[in-house]
């Protein structure tokens, strides 16, 4: 089992190396709206909700595939650990 | 009958007063409403010295404002220029620069972004946040806009050939370039949309595109001519297939207009069933390829749906179009592009510059009154992509070289082919490769770039670049996206960036792209 504290750590490494990098941005706050600025698109989205199903072992339905559920590193980091708890 | 566009709005406006025009984020407006705030904007606009003809830049994301600003801009006589929220400030500071915007409408977080040198040439921008106050002579709250007359427009004398707008796309050269468009070009288009998908008043359309891109100009002005409702649909809803299903069947949206990408996505992932789309009658769809697979998938889940391709680049809004034939679906191995709307000629020229005949192919080359006069401050440009039409002896006109290559087929349609030079399309965006290659090429380190489309089902392409330094090891492909970034738009930014010592060259010492394609995407 991942620790919490790690658990922000390990999904903010993947946004900034699969998604910002290659958009040119090297940092990425915990609050940033990703979806606002363009670091994920269409199809990014699907790419991490499989990184996070493997990485954390959890399931994410297509209907918590939401705004409010990916838009930021924070949301990201409540979404799986209500996962992870249940 | 209507020769400037913002007609449309004053009919619906004395027509259907209290119904709603635009819907965004929640909030909407009444077609009473949207008549009165662009009489003051067009006021305001006035009184910041917008004369017939001036270009006014709009750089916010999407919102009820945005229809405000577009009506408000014609109604001071001006030209509006839709700039991508999302652009890098280089390329918005050339787009301002190239057309001469002095007045921008925008927002505090993107006024904030804009260099130094942008504001310098900007007389005052007009802030969309409601909160913000305090002018400081070059920023305008939008409260201002009350302290002006609502129930008039100023008087301007517009005629049909006067601008309308000034749609920016990808230039092959390293710059955009901007398509100038007049109040004929759009309600030529707007009339026969008008005309051939019979939009009614009860009609409920979806914006899906963004506000610079062609295809929101039916969204907004086939909904003002008709007395209809848009709805703007924004980045929050556009990304999650799921929420945008929902919003769909919960808004009852009867006409949907996209890229095809945005529709396979929501049959991919939305866990769509025929209920979610029941209230939608009609389905259009433009920009690039709609796979056939994915169109009988659509077919399916809309049974009771008309589907048309719409095929046409910026420069002639859209010029040839296809009703799919459901009958038709199960044998077609390829999509048509159709046949010429109303009011609209298309024909191939053949290589040997004949008119193409059934069976033959050649590039498209579109002539009528939504032909554009050509692109912003560049004759040169203008002058290669709007030809004398040299199949008219009796009197001077142009036609405009789509350079895309079809075929003209024994059912009478139009097959798109290819096209003639290195333009590619992702998610439905028109990009140059030689637009990235120049934002490559400025690196001080960078020798050799070359950029290459890799196909894919979904976005239809995907980019890779391949680049050489002047010394090896000195840079990391990050540092040219990162680069690429301050240049071009998000979705041109290379997603692979190999380096490599020497690009492969063919016999004539040009890049060897054929050689280059031939090889291995690397993963990053």
């Amino acid at each position: 089992m991942i620790e919490q504290a790690e658990v922000k750590d390990r999904i903010r490494e993947y946004v900034v190396e699969e998604f910002a990098k290659s958009k040119g941005i090297n940092q990425v706050s915990d609050q940033e709206v990703l979806t606002k600025n363009g670091i994920i698109d269409s199809m990014g989205i699907f790419r991490l909700v499989a990184f996070l199903e493997e990485t954390f072992n959890v399931r994410i339905g297509d209907e918590e595939i939401t705004n409010d559920n990916l838009e930021s590193i924070d949301a990201i980091e409540r979404l799986v650990i209500s996962k992870a708890k249940k | 009958m209507a020769y400037i566009l913002q007609q449309l709005l004053s009919k619906s406006a004395k027509t259907y007063p209290d119904k709603m025009a635009v819907w965004a984020r929640g909030r909407s407006i009444t077609y009473r409403e949207l008549d009165e705030r662009s009489n003051q904007m067009a006021h305001l606009l006035r009184k910041l010295g917008i004369n017939k003809g001036d270009r006014v830049g709009l750089l916010f994301p999407k919102c009820v404002e945005s229809v405000i600003s577009m009506l408000g801009v014609l109604k001071a006589g001006g030209v509006y220029v839709p700039l991508d929220p999302q652009a890098p400030a280089d390329r918005v500071a050339y787009i301002i620069g190239n057309c001469g915007i002095r007045v921008l409408i925008t927002n505090h977080e993107r006024r904030a972004a804009l260099n130094s040198e942008t504001l310098e040439l900007l007389e005052c921008c007009i802030s969309t946040d409601q909160g913000e106050n305090g002018k400081d002579g070059k920023l305008v709250p939008w409260s201002h806009l009350a302290e002006f007359p609502a129930d008039h427009a100023p008087t301007v004398n517009l005629i049909e050939t006067d601008l309308a707008y000034i749609l920016y796309t990808s230039g092959s050269t390293g710059r955009p370039k901007g398509v100038m468009l007049s109040h004929q070009n759009a309600l030529t288009f707007v009339e026969w949309c008008a005309e051939e998908f019979q939009v009614r008043n009860e009609d409920r359309l979806s914006n899906h595109a963004p506000l610079h891109f062609d295809l929101s100009v039916f969204d907004i002005y086939n909904t003002l001519e008709a007395g209809a409702t848009v709805y703007l649909i924004t980045e929050d809803l556009a990304l999650f297939p799921t929420s945008l299903a929902n919003f769909i069947e919960t808004q009852g949206i009867t006409i949907w207009y996209s890229v095809p990408s945005a529709l396979m996505l929501l049959l991919l992932h939305a866990r769509l069933t025929q209920d979610k789309l029941k209230s939608i009658r009609t389905i259009l769809f433009a920009g690039e390829v709609f796979p056939m697979k994915y169109l009988r998938q659509l077919a399916e889940m809309a049974p009771w749906a008309d589907l048309y391709n719409l095929y046409g680049p910026t420069e002639t809004n859209v010029c040839t179009y296809y009703k799919v034939e459901r009958g038709r679906l199960a044998s077609l191995e390829k999509l048509p592009i159709g046949i010429a709307c109303a009011n609209t000629d298309a024909f191939a020229v053949t290589d040997d510059g004949r008119r193409a005949a059934q069976g033959e192919s050649g590039e498209l080359y579109v002539r009528g009154p939504a032909v554009t006069y050509g692109y912003w401050a560049d004759p040169e440009k203008t002058q290669k992509m709007c030809v004398p039409n040299r199949f008219e002896q009796n009197f001077e006109e142009k036609m405009y070289r789509t350079g895309d290559l079809v075929t003209v087929a024994e059912d009478g349609n139009f097959y798109f082919q290819g096209r003639r030079d290195s333009m590619i399309k992702s998610r439905g965006y028109r990009i140059e490769l030689g637009e990235i290659e120049s934002a490559l090429l400025s690196h001080p380190g960078v020798s050799e770039a070359a950029v290459l489309a890799v196909p894919d089902e979904i976005v239809g392409n995907r980019l890779r670049a391949v680049v050489s330094l002047l010394v090896p090891d000195s840079l990391k492909a990050f540092d040219l996206q990162q680069h690429c970034a301050t240049r071009v738009p998000k979705y041109m930014i290379p997603e692979f960036v190999e380096l490599c010592l020497e690009l492969p060259k063919t016999s004539t010492g040009k890049i060897d792209r054929v050689k280059l394609a031939a090889e291995p995407v690397l993963a990053h």
